[in-house]
């Protein structure tokens, strides 16, 4: 079974993305100490679209499915440019807090707390696609389309 | 929904979720602190990297005037996101488990 839902691009859709994945994780069975960790990279990814997306009434559609020991979410941004977002720019967390400025952390998180992520772009719809795999495993850490750092 | 206030002592005491629809009724918060200050973050369950930037926008405004913020009662997952970023380099954290 998959969840899947579909949100208006704001930040005030947030409380609805998260009372979907809560929902969707009862439905599924999903462990519930993921569910944090889900959310953040959700979130992530979803303001990313609400920031730096197109101006458009397209939805984003989230779709969750449980796999084994986890869970899988795919996150479809329906009016998209393409720009793989899991080869932004990498973040230096050990800079002294006087070169340190607010951001550019989001995805450098991600990658720490996923199994796995990739990036999709369906040229003839315009949708962009993240999918990012998440189970009670430690992360994998690997390079290639592995998260890794 | 996110809620912070003054607590016992002077102690600003957090819970919730700290997340990109709350950033700014917590930076609003946090901007009026002067000095040292304790962040009580026993009740807050989830930050996102948007709450990240309220905390480290606050510590280099505290810092620049020889005061800064100290974080308590972080949970696990917090403070998996504060390692993460470096942060345990930046505040003093007590951690939760």
């Amino acid at each position: 079974m998959t969840a899947t839902r579909a949100f208006s691009r704001s930040y005030d859709a947030l409380d609805d993305l998260f009372a979907f994945t809560a929902a969707a994780f009862a439905s599924e069975d999903i462990a519930p100490g993921l569910r944090l960790d889900v959310d953040f990279v959700l979130e992530e990814l979803f303001t990313n679209v609400v920031k730096y997306g197109r101006s458009t009434d397209a939805p984003v559609r989230i779709e969750l499915a449980a796999v084994d020991g986890g869970v899988e979410v795919t996150l479809t941004d329906e009016d998209a440019d393409d720009f793989d977002v899991t080869r932004a720019r990498q973040a230096d967390v050990h800079a002294p807090i006087e070169q340190r400025q607010p951001g550019g952390l989001g995805l450098h998180l991600i990658r720490k707390l996923v199994d796995h992520i990739e990036y999709r772009y369906i040229q003839e719809a315009g949708h962009a696609q993240v999918t990012f795999r998440k189970t009670l495993r430690e992360p994998a850490h690997q390079g290639g389309a592995d998260a890794g750092d | 929904m996110l809620a912070i206030d003054f607590g016992a002592q002077g102690v600003v005491v957090i819970s919730g979720r700290l997340d990109a629809a709350q950033a700014a009724t917590a930076q609003a918060f946090l901007d009026r602190i002067q000095g040292t200050a304790t962040l009580d973050c026993r009740g807050l369950e989830y930050i996102s990297s948007a709450g990240l930037g309220v905390l480290l926008k606050t510590q280099k405004r505290l810092m620049a005037s020889a005061g800064k913020l100290r974080l308590s009662g972080v949970n696990p997952h917090l403070r998996d996101i504060l390692q993460y970023s470096g942060f345990d380099q930046i505040f003093e954290i007590e951690t939760i488990e």
